[in-house]
């Protein structure tokens, strides 16, 4: 093994990761190398320099206006669930009367029926494709899918 | 005394929204930590974890207890997070995992509890790193997660923890000091 494939180890070496057979092969390389050593030195030195990096700790208000945050979403996610159906039922069944006015009145020209019936033939199979590429997209969308773990 | 996330964790599963607001409290600042680290502005940052949260809840059912809840909705946070990203970036020539989070206005010290010089530069060259870098080095050194939990959220083999997080402070040290080497 050169330096370079050490270097690895001597990262996880610092953090306390490097175990066993390995931890035994570094230490038993760095008792040998300068150049190691020194990395090591360097890295321990910047994982403190790092520790300096700190957040502002939330207070109590902030952490309630958080929270608000999240459940007026959750709130809202209901809400919007609630009124897609409802207004999807609304719009099916409206339509359903108008078309149902419109096919079965003998004043209406056969055109126009024929007309209708296309237009609506076409918009379900332009919902249908969108619904369809929509899934396909989530399936293959690896930053889509939720974790189940 | 405060009640283990696993009894939480039961109530929320049972429907229980107080339980969950008692993990959200728990877990916001360290949620809001790594989302920073992901979009970089505070605001963003914000309104990602907090999104995370919510997709947490609607999935509540889906976690087995297999790692604990912080690395799980980190995973979450994760997958919001580079959507956000991906959305930013959509008309951007650019690789998301190698595009830097860092936005237009610059970085946002007031986030920082010290205010020194040094971890102010720090922190902007983390939030200039690429993306696959930038996050080993929050996950890690900001959220002092394990190579095991780290490899949880990213869904990558330890080993290739190791190689990532060096390769990601090889390149948070270039940036800093200045030496690209």
């Amino acid at each position: 093994m050169t330096c370079e494939d050490y270097r690895p180890w001597i990262s996880a070496y610092v953090d306390d990761e490097l175990a066993g057979e390995d931890r035994k092969r570094l230490e038993a390389h760095l008792g040998e190398c300068a150049s190691c050593r020194r990395e090591l030195e360097e890295l321990i030195q910047f994982k403190e320099s790092l520790a300096m990096v700190q957040f502002n700790e939330p207070t109590d208000a902030q952490l309630d206006r958080y929270w608000s945050g999240v459940y007026n979403r959750l709130e809202r996610g209901v809400g919007w669930i609630l009124f897609s159906l409802g207004a999807i039922l609304l719009l099916c069944w409206g339509a359903f009367l108008v078309l149902e006015d419109l096919l079965t009145d003998g004043d209406v020209p056969l055109a126009m029926k024929a007309g209708i019936v296309l237009l609506v033939v076409g918009v379900v199979v332009l919902l249908v494709s969108i619904a369809r590429e929509r899934l396909s997209v989530r399936k293959q969308d690896k930053y889509s899918q939720e974790v189940d773990r | 005394m405060e009640p283990a996330d696993d009894d939480l964790i039961r109530q929320c599963k049972a429907g229980d929204t107080e339980a969950f607001g008692r993990l959200v409290r728990r877990y916001a600042g360290r949620a809001t930590q790594v989302a920073l680290g992901l979009v970089g502005d505070h605001a963003d940052a914000m309104d990602v974890s907090q999104e995370a949260f919510v997709r947490a809840w609607r999935h509540i059912q889906k976690f087995r207890g297999e790692s604990n809840f912080f690395t799980w909705y980190t995973s979450i946070l994760r997958n919001v997070a580079l959507t956000w990203l991906r959305r930013r970036l959509a008309h951007a020539d650019v690789d998301l995992m190698d595009a830097s989070a860092v936005p237009d206005g610059g970085i946002d010290p007031a986030v920082l509890a010290e205010r020194s010089e040094q971890a102010e530069r720090l922190w902007e060259a983390v939030l200039r790193l690429p993306t696959r870098h930038r996050e080993m080095i929050v996950l890690s050194h900001f959220e002092q997660l394990s190579y095991r939990e780290i490899a949880q959220v990213l869904e990558i083999p330890v080993g290739t923890v190791m190689s990532r997080l060096h390769a990601a402070r090889k390149a948070l040290r270039g940036r800093f000091t200045g030496d690209p080497s």
